[in-house]
């Protein structure tokens, strides 16, 4: 099973995802901080990013990816549906296919380590991530 | 691990309580928190103690962690948390001050008395949403280039003396004459370079705001003669930071600092407290950073006011006799600074972490201008939407107890998403319109995050800081007009 739901946090805003596999970890964390950010793309036409994130321990991986994600959707206005994922030795290699944002309600801050932990279960991987808004 | 109780503490006065050193073993200096019974009760429904505890593991600490009563659960630091590390053996952590780099309110006075103004009101409102870029993903009026960014970044709020958008008296009334020193753009990432080229002059959304208020009480007549502040006139808030120029350069250290903390052996209860020796490369290099965008908020905020001040003009030249705006203060409440304090009786430089905590210097400390050297620093704690502000002043038991600091704000008792699902926001701006308060907000699911009943009774979080001593009264404002993005 695959999927995220918002969790309760004071001040901040966390995020709990789990997915069978690691990189569908990284989709289900994505779609959850597009729901957060309550952004509506446009229908068309569709707009396709290329980026690579270090290699590293799963939490940085994590953490690179949605703060990738977070500028992109902030710079370029970019809502990113679509991953494939290459495993390279030094670098993943992500490539990304998604619309432009039509609008966003809500501003996240930053994507933060705390508390942070991949964890390994008998479904897959899960995690909660606490963003700063 | 079990949570923290109240058997954790000693009790050192009404107001004031200790966690001892060797409450637990990874423990440096004792946590030592300003609050009332009641509000020490509310900090154990979330996190924010035991954050606290986290914050006390780390090298060079100094004195102790002090924890404000407008405490709430944080990342890494507690929202409401000082730290004060020693700048030759302690630490500089980026999590200790957050991503919003220096947030923090700024007050403005006028002559403008309420029976005056009342008529105007709602253009005024209309005016100041009309001016001051705010919302999700808006940006500034006007993109700069890389070198006039260059420029921002060290010389903070005198840059814009130099674009005629401050006045002389505006840089003395700021903390740091609004520029620290020692700031280095070459420190700085080209994504935050790029995201702050088009942000500045802007108030962004969540909990930033623009307020126009009504001073309805006054506490100490002296200290509020002194800031130009006087019953039944009209003065403004605005709050706001260092918008994503800040939050990247928080993102780019506390990302590079993951390495530092290996390579340095130093061993953390949580990732978010990263940090990295003052000396270090690492270390300098995040100060450097971070005290530009420190700068480019103090600049950010004086922008706004420029803007501010035009709307006043606008809407109440030639109808109010003074509509010109005084600057009473500039604070912030998310900054690390060095400062010299006294420790054990001796005076020692110290970095001073406060994460969604605010300065407040006592009387006669070096750096407050002429007009406050007497009363203290001036320091401003905005309640929640539609409640009281309160001014306070700094005094010589928040130079001793807690690094000349106090509390920021009401401080959040309610989450976000629990905020929306039992507050509606067209109901809530009803309401407050009811009471008289003109409300401009890009979201009313945001206006809903920022309802009253999501943060604690400022009066009370005022009461214990006024109670401990590390601050003395002297004004309450009332909202006439909330500006939100």
């Amino acid at each position: 099973m695959n999927g995220y739901k918002e969790v309760e946090h004071t001040a901040d805003i966390a995020l709990q995802v789990w997915a069978e596999d690691f990189y569908t970890l990284l989709i289900q964390a994505a779609k959850g901080l597009y729901a957060l950010m309550g952004v509506e793309p446009t229908v068309a036409p569709s707009r396709q990013r290329l980026f690579t994130l270090p290699q590293g321990n799963k939490e940085t991986i994590l953490v690179d990816f949605l703060t990738e994600l977070l500028f992109l959707a902030e710079e370029d206005g970019l809502f990113l549906s679509v991953f494939c994922f290459d495993d390279g030795q030094n670098v993943i290699s992500v490539r990304s296919t998604g619309q432009k944002i039509l609008t966003w309600s809500r501003e996240i801050k930053a994507v933060t380590f705390h508390n942070l932990n991949v964890e390994t279960t008998d479904q897959g991987f899960s995690a909660t991530i606490t963003f700063d808004v | 691990m079990n949570p923290i109780t109240q058997k954790a503490f000693t009790k050192i006065s009404d107001f004031e309580w200790e966690i001892p050193v060797d409450f637990r073993s990874d423990m440096r200096v004792p946590v030592r928190v300003f609050a009332s019974q009641a509000l020490l009760q509310d900090a154990f429904k979330d996190q924010s103690i035991e954050q606290a505890v986290n914050v006390s593991t780390l090298p060079g600490l100094v004195d102790a962690v002090m924890v404000m009563p407008d405490m709430h659960q944080g990342y890494g630091f507690p929202i409401g948390g000082v730290a004060g590390t020693d700048i030759e053996t302690g630490v500089i952590s980026p999590g200790g001050i957050g991503y919003d780099i220096n947030c923090g309110v700024r007050l403005l006075a006028s002559r403008i008395t309420l029976e005056e103004a009342t008529p105007f009101l709602s253009d005024l409102a209309s005016m100041l949403n009309q001016l001051c870029p705010s919302g999700v993903g808006v940006g500034s009026q006007r993109k700069l280039s890389n070198a006039d960014l260059v420029e921002v970044c060290i010389r903070g709020a005198n840059w814009a003396k130099s674009d005629a958008y401050t006045e002389t008296e505006d840089l003395e009334r700021t903390e740091d004459q609004g520029c620290l020193t020692g700031a280095d753009p070459g420190k700085v990432s080209s994504r935050a370079m790029e995201r702050g080229r088009k942000q500045l002059g802007t108030l962004g959304s969540g909990n930033h705001f623009i307020e126009v208020d009504l001073v309805t009480e006054i506490y100490d007549e002296v200290a509020a003669g002194a800031m130009g502040l006087y019953v039944g006139e009209l003065a403004v808030q605005v709050h706001t930071g260092s918008r994503g120029f800040g939050h990247q350069i928080c993102t780019d250290y506390v990302r590079r600092l993951q390495g530092a903390v290996a390579k340095y052996g130093i061993k953390l209860p949580d990732k978010q407290l990263v940090c990295a020796p003052i000396a270090s490369e690492e270390g300098q290099d995040y100060l450097a950073a971070m005290r530009c965008a420190a700068n480019y908020a103090f600049l950010n905020r004086q922008i706004l006011t420029n803007k501010v001040r035009q709307a006043f003009e606008i809407v109440l030249a030639g109808k109010v006799d003074q509509w010109h705006l005084r600057q009473v203060y500039d604070i912030a409440h998310n900054i690390g600074k060095f400062e010299h304090h006294l420790v054990n009786g001796v005076k020692k430089t110290v970095c001073v972490h406060r994460k969604g905590a605010t300065r407040a210097f006592g009387p006669g400390t070096q750096g407050l201008p002429s007009e406050y050297q007497e009363i203290g620093q001036p320091v401003l704690v905005p309640g929640s939407m539609g409640t009281s502000s309160w001014v306070l002043t700094g005094t010589p038991t928040s130079m001793e107890r807690s690094f000349g600091s106090c509390c920021h704000g009401a401080g959040r008792v309610m989450s976000r998403s629990e905020a929306k699902r039992n507050i509606w926001g067209e109901t809530l701006l009803k309401e407050l319109e009811k009471v008289g308060i003109e409300i401009r907000a890009g979201s009313m699911s945001g206006l809903a995050e920022e309802a009253p009943q999501a943060y604690k009774d400022v009066d009370q979080v005022v009461q214990s800081v006024v109670g401990a001593g590390i601050a003395k009264k002297v004004a309450v404002l009332n909202p006439l007009i909330v500006i939100k993005g």
